[in-house]
């Protein structure tokens, strides 16, 4: 079933004088499940694709559909609910609140939904113990590796369970092993949760881990074979549904 | 404004950046004191001179005289004005004070007769001694709590004013504004003790009406009585003769209120720098709770919320100390007999922490609507 629709996808913008158009007539079909991976050079328009599916962002031409609905058209506060409740974003800084531990981290999303004290703990403790960070609830952004940091924020893209896991460089600030633990993390979110998984990369080794991979080049797509998928050991098992 | 479950992220943002967040709170107490301090001050003199219909009181003075020490009534003219339709009572009082001018420390003398003390106080408490040893006494003196409070009068204590030595009978609460600060003796003590005309001349009359709707026409009519005399009078409601002789302090009072404005200009400075620091320091983080799903009037609310915190915060600790210096220290500023009370009440109190809630919201509305407009992807293109 496809849960990503973009016709003629367009966006442009003004820089001073010069009109900047870093996605020209995109056309892309997304299957409901599907691992994306994003490459391309800078500028190419990967992360502007990536914010247009999340919601962030707001084409200026063709159509941009997800899960049947027309995100273009909604209001700016209809966009806030349509984002918190379909999308989970992971950026490559992980962009925790410092001030917040990693369980209210966690928790963030979940404030904006009707759900009591203990609704929100056990969705919380879920997401942590998935993500394998539980032990660390009570620590502060500060006091945690950058490894740990991603998980913490990928605990909190998961927790209110969207359909759609975006992931903006998700690596780019991880030392190898950190970044394969993350990339094997996110693997298993898509294969065993069935979240659909773009993830914008300049690391072919991370692509290498998507089921598709697309190329853009000045904004406009270029598909390539999709690779053999590495190997996911199942150390912890994840369960369908487990974060809901 | 808020749920409740966002209370605790305001409150760690507050935090965030304690020093700067603790130097804004201790710049909106002071303001907020001084703030109150005025507001307590304008209070004062809106009690002491404020009329009403209900007022039944008013005050028979010497003709274009404004001081105790130059108005002069022969006291036989209480026959006269007892006669005046609309009178139900009259008592002569003479008028000692040690400071004609305003003071914040000023001794004032009643005298009255006797028999009069137990009418005028009717709506007393007395909080130590009795009036039994008052009218038992010819030198003592019924003393008010303000007076005796900053003074430290006890009964038994005796003391020198004005060249007037009395011994403290007791110590009185009035819900009268004029009462709290002076001291109560008998009068014909008095007029033999101050001179200033000596036995048979007092200061003013007060008088109270039956009908007090009909005051203005009982005044009026008292002044008629005595047009043509060697000593023609002025009869007013007891507030606006406060106002009258207070003239000075209420123009000084009146002028107040720009300081305190000055107090809430700078606390709406203090706390909107904060809230502006606070929110530049934080557009990623903003773009990343809206790209959570946090809705632009939400973050624009936890913004103004920020605000709020800190202006109560720092409004409740001025307005406490404002309060509690009010409060023990018993201000009055006394002109020519008249006391206006400094009276930091429950109204004033909460006035002082409704304002510091409303320029805490001022304070974050411009930044709270500036971090709601802001488009999500320019935010992350910024950084």
């Amino acid at each position: 079933m496809t849960i990503i629709e973009c016709t003629r996808l367009t966006k442009a913008y003004q820089k001073g004088d010069n009109t900047i158009t870093p996605l020209h007539e995109l056309d892309l079909l997304v299957e409901q499940g599907d691992f994306l991976a994003l490459m391309g050079p800078s500028g190419s328009g990967k992360t502007t694709l990536l914010n247009l599916i999340a919601g962030i962002d707001r084409p200026t031409g063709g159509s941009l559909k997800i899960g049947g609905v027309d995100i273009a058209k909604l209001s700016r506060g209809r966009l806030a609910d349509w984002r918190s409740a379909n999308v989970g974003y992971v950026f490559q800084l992980y962009n925790l609140v410092p001030v917040l531990t990693a369980y209210e981290n966690v928790e963030l999303p979940l404030l904006l939904h009707r759900l009591t004290r203990n609704e929100r703990h056990a969705r919380v403790q879920t997401a942590l113990n998935l993500v394998g960070i539980a032990d660390r609830h009570d620590h502060f952004p500060r006091q945690l590796s950058g490894g740990q940091e991603q998980r913490v924020a990928i605990a909190r893209a998961i927790v209110t369970n969207p359909a759609i896991l975006v992931a903006d460089e998700p690596t780019g600030d991880l030392d190898a092993e950190s970044a394969h633990t993350i990339m094997l993390l996110l693997t298993r979110l898509n294969r065993e949760l069935g979240k659909t998984l773009l993830v914008v990369t300049h690391d072919s080794k991370c692509a290498a881990f998507a089921g598709r991979t697309l190329h853009l080049e000045k904004g406009r797509l270029i598909e390539a074979k999709p690779p053999a998928p590495p190997a996911v050991p199942h150390a912890v098992p994840l369960s369908a549904g487990a974060a809901a | 404004m808020i749920a409740r479950r966002f209370i605790p992220i305001v409150l760690k943002q507050v935090w965030r950046h304690r020093t700067r967040s603790l130097l804004t709170i201790a710049g909106v107490t002071v303001a907020m004191f001084l703030f109150i301090a005025v507001q307590a001050l304008q209070r004062g003199v809106q009690k002491a001179t404020t009329t009403s219909a209900a007022d039944q009181t008013l005050v028979v003075y010497r003709q274009n005289r404004f001081c105790p020490a130059t108005s002069r009534l022969p006291e036989f003219y209480m026959d006269r004005i007892a006669k005046v339709p609309g009178v139900a009572s009259v008592t002569p009082m003479k008028i000692v004070v040690n400071n004609c001018r305003a003071s914040l420390d000023v001794i004032t003398f009643r005298g009255v007769p006797g028999d009069d003390l137990r009418a005028i106080s009717g709506k007393w408490t007395i909080l130590s001694g009795s009036l039994d040893i008052w009218t038992a006494r010819s030198d003592s003196a019924a003393v008010g709590e303000r007076l005796a409070a900053r003074r430290g009068f006890k009964v038994g204590d005796s003391f020198d004013s004005s060249g007037v030595t009395v011994s403290v009978a007791a110590i009185f609460a009035s819900p009268e504004p004029q009462d709290q600060n002076v001291a109560y003796t008998h009068l014909a003590f008095l007029q033999r003790a101050a001179g200033g005309g000596g036995p048979g001349v007092v200061t003013q009359f007060t008088v109270t009406v039956d009908d007090p709707p009909r005051a203005h026409e009982v005044a009026t009519a008292i002044d008629d009585l005595f047009r043509t005399d060697a000593d023609p009078t002025s009869t007013k409601p007891e507030k606006a003769f406060v106002a009258q002789a207070g003239q000075d302090i209420v123009e000084i009072v009146g002028f107040t209120r720009y300081l305190g404005w000055g107090c809430l200009a700078a606390v709406l400075a203090l706390v909107a720098n904060a809230i502006v620091l606070g929110v530049q320091d934080r557009i990623k983080e903003h773009a990343v709770l809206q790209t959570i799903g946090f809705r632009s009037g939400l973050i624009a609310r936890l913004i103004v919320a920020e605000g709020i915190v800190i202006g109560l915060v720092g409004g409740s600790l001025g307005t406490l100390a404002a309060a509690a210096m009010v409060h023990f220290g018993r201000f009055s500023i006394s002109a020519e007999g008249m006391s206006v009370n400094v009276t930091a009440d429950a109204r004033v109190m909460l006035t002082g922490l409704a304002v510091a809630a409303s320029v805490g919201v001022l304070a974050g509305l411009v930044p709270a609507w500036q971090a709601s407009r802001r488009e999500i992807a320019q935010c992350f293109r910024a950084i």
